[in-house]
């Protein structure tokens, strides 16, 4: 595949040519020549778009689609359709399909589905056999299949000693194993922040203390048995704190914090608008102050959309019932942008790529072209129109969002909107 | 004519002031209607109302029935064991099915919080909550503060604790929001462990100490503990509660001043009241009673109202 990209701005701390503007040529999948003007040699495609920009290409350490098991949430091929046409050349798959992914097989399953498409799929096996706790999954098996990290998504590992074992066995192969933040016993019948708004709502609440409890009780494992350890979407302002002072005393740990985490406190749900059921759940505004600072200090290592297709079924019923999760793809660049400089933007979407095994590829001659390409400027209200997802449960709908995606060019191929 | 602010009777947090004292008016009304020894008006003939009880009642049913027939409403009756919301149905879908044949009206009662919130955004009829989960029952606090202005001459100004499980009572929520609207100050009484963590912050005063509590108050609305709500021990056993939280007669003689008992029923006579408390001139608990029916008869007659513009 040869490209011309025509006037593009390009946005990449680690390019010689960040900041600056240039025509980009890519030739066979390889970007060939950047320079202020290039001659388009042989009738290559051409992009031109309005204030374009472009990055290297950007990366989600948590996405779930739903197959096997869940079509009518998500299949991979309209997920990874979803995911490149919102900017992403790069995401990591959650096991928590039916049955859920916890095998090489299975892993392989994910990888042939995916391989002809432009996004790179990255799948994470379950950490336990079937995510449910009691024996760890074949994760040197699923590793050599090219699982990148193991996670039991979104159900916490409540054994302390298998945490451990966890972490002991899987540093053998440099692993990299993920624990959801959450003490499930405080948490208990929780389905939102346990604050005000759930003593007025009625609605059972989740203390941030489960997640700090939870983030606590790992750390002090990680650092009792060496290791890598990820916490995925992390809520509150003292899990940050915890984490801080872990990264301080040098352990290897790392985390990620979901865009509406950023985004949304818990006073939104005055409405039982199950929309905004999310887990963690969304909390205050002294956490979302905390939870940016980090993003910002670097002690949050990447965000997330925690990308979640859940079908109407699960969602238009009673707030108790409905099945936690939202999309977050298609809107995640227009979110961040609302939050933090293009740059920022860019930077905490980039990021995460090293932590899950996936090279850096600045924006230089003799990379391989893995681009994503956007306008950073132009505002829009997000509607249900918007939605490339099967489902079509936002939380971000009627938002005013900053910043269009125009798609990417990865693996030798272009997805354009 | 005035009328509501509100279309559905949801929670008494989507009232406003000039609300609850439309709704105590007609409520004055309709209570002289009930001591006529014709104890029924036609206003309502035209109107069907659908009684949706998807979890166990017996009072407030009635009440609720009662109130009804005496406006000449027609009447139905559903309950979730004889329904099909076991057979996996939906509560949308349950619910238009009963309004596909011409019902005006819901009366619900259901476990989860914000159901009837959730209803009144999909379905095309009034609702009225008649208790959701931890959430609200509106009508209840609507009759305890009527029945306060009836023994007290008014609520604002009073000092009104409510004693007992905070945490899973709707009742302790509409009561404060109720109170609150009306001028009252309020207090919550427990133990600890059946008190919302941040219940201080809706500006209610939070009190461990009955005794402190009682001569603290004005009234003393007391609740049933709720066993059936809780999924693990909140407290050693129901003896050591009522050491702590159960009031009887000597206590009440022993505060310097006289204080209204109120209970919303079923009590657990010997646990959070004893019976010579319940049975004492102290008690409206009987006068709560009363007037619930009054108080649905009005807060049914006012949404029809609106349903016939």
């Amino acid at each position: 595949m040869n490209i011309l990209i025509k006037s593009a701005t390009i946005i990449d701390s680690k390019s010689e040519f960040h900041n600056s503007t240039q025509d980009v040529l890519i030739e066979n999948g390889v970007i060939t020549k950047i320079s202020k003007s290039i001659k388009n040699p042989n009738n290559y495609k051409e992009i031109k778009r309005d204030n374009l920009h472009i990055s290297q290409g950007w990366f989600d350490s948590s996405v779930s689609f739903g197959e096997p098991g869940y079509e009518e949430r998500e299949t991979i091929e309209n997920g990874l359709k979803t995911a490149a046409h919102s900017g992403f050349t790069a995401v990591a798959v959650n096991s928590n399909t039916n049955p859920v992914i916890d095998s090489n097989s299975d892993i392989t399953f994910l990888k042939s589905k995916a391989n002809k498409n432009a996004v790179e799929l990255l799948p994470i096996g379950a950490l336990t056999i079937g995510s449910k706790s009691e024996y760890l999954a074949e994760l040197f098996d699923m590793r050599s299949a090219g699982a990148v990290a193991f996670y039991d998504y979104k159900k916490p590992i409540s054994n302390p000693n298998l945490m451990k074992i966890a972490l002991q066995y899987a540093s053998n192969f440099d692993g990299l194993v993920c624990s959801f933040p959450q003490e499930n016993k405080i948490a208990g019948h929780g389905v939102m922040n346990e604050n005000v708004t759930s003593t007025k709502q009625g609605l059972k609440g989740i203390p941030a203390l489960a997640e700090e409890l939870q983030v606590a009780r790992d750390l002090f494992l990680l650092e009792y048995t060496g290791g890598k350890l990820h916490i995925p979407t992390i809520s509150t302002a003292t899990s940050v704190a915890l984490i801080r002072e872990a990264k301080k005393k040098k352990l290897n740990v790392s985390c990620s914090v979901a865009i509406h985490n950023l985004y949304f406190t818990d006073e939104v749900l005055t409405d039982f608008n199950t929309n905004f059921k999310v887990l963690p759940p969304l909390r205050t505004q002294t956490d979302i102050e905390a939870l940016i600072e980090a993003v910002k200090d670097g002690t949050i290592d990447m965000v997330t959309t925690d990308h979640s297709p859940i079908d109407i079924e699960e969602k238009k019923i009673e707030f108790d019932h409905a099945n936690y999760g939202t999309i977050g793809l298609e809107s995640a660049f227009g979110a961040l942008q609302n939050i933090f400089t293009t740059k920022k933007t860019i930077e905490v979407l980039t990021k995460g790529k090293t932590r899950f095994g996936l090279e850096q590829t600045p924006i230089q001659k003799g990379n391989t072209a893995n681009i994503s390409l956007f306008n950073p400027d132009e505002k829009y209200e997000f509607l249900k129109s918007n939605i490339i997802s099967k489902s079509k449960n936002t939380i971000f709908e009627n938002e005013t969002l900053k910043g269009r995606v125009y798609g990417i060019i990865a693996k030798n191929k272009a997805v354009l909107n | 004519m005035s009328e509501l602010s509100v279309n559905h009777l949801l929670g008494i947090k989507y009232l406003n002031t000039q609300d609850i004292q439309l709704i105590f008016e007609t409520t004055d009304h309709f209570k002289e209607v009930i001591n006529r020894p014709i104890k029924k008006v036609p206003s309502l003939r035209d109107i069907t109302i659908a009684n949706l009880f998807f979890e166990n009642s017996t009072r407030t049913k009635l009440s609720f029935e009662l109130a009804e027939k005496r406006l000449s409403a027609d009447v139905i009756n559903f309950s979730s064991a004889q329904s099909s919301v076991k057979k996996g149905e939906t509560l949308i879908d349950t619910v238009n099915n009963i309004l596909s044949m011409k019902v005006d009206m819901v009366v619900m009662r259901h476990p989860n919080p914000g159901a009837g919130v959730f209803l009144s955004k999909h379905v095309n009829a009034s609702i009225i909550n008649a208790g959701d989960g931890a959430h609200e029952h509106p009508t209840q606090a609507l009759l305890d503060s009527y029945s306060i202005r009836e023994k007290l001459g008014e609520v604002k100004g009073k000092k009104v604790v409510i004693v007992g499980d905070i945490l899973h009572s709707r009742v302790a929520l509409s009561n404060i929001f109720a109170l609150q609207l009306q001028g009252a100050e309020v207090m919550v009484c427990g133990p600890k462990t059946l008190i919302p963590k941040y219940i201080d912050k809706l500006g209610v005063k939070v009190e461990t100490n009955l005794r402190n509590a009682l001569n603290w108050c004005d009234v003393a609305n007391m609740l049933r503990v709720q066993n059936e709500r809780m999924d693990i021990s909140y407290f050693p056993s129901t003896r050591e509660y009522t050491q702590q939280f159960g009031v009887n007669k000597d206590v009440l003689n022993s505060l310097d001043k006289e204080i209204t008992i109120m209970h919303p029923g079923p009590i657990n006579r010997g646990v959070e009241i004893t019976s010579d408390v319940a049975d004492s001139n102290q008690s409206i608990i009987l006068e709560q009673v009363q007037n619930g029916v009054a108080i649905r008869m009005a807060v049914i007659y006012l949404l029809a109202s609106k349903i016939k513009q």
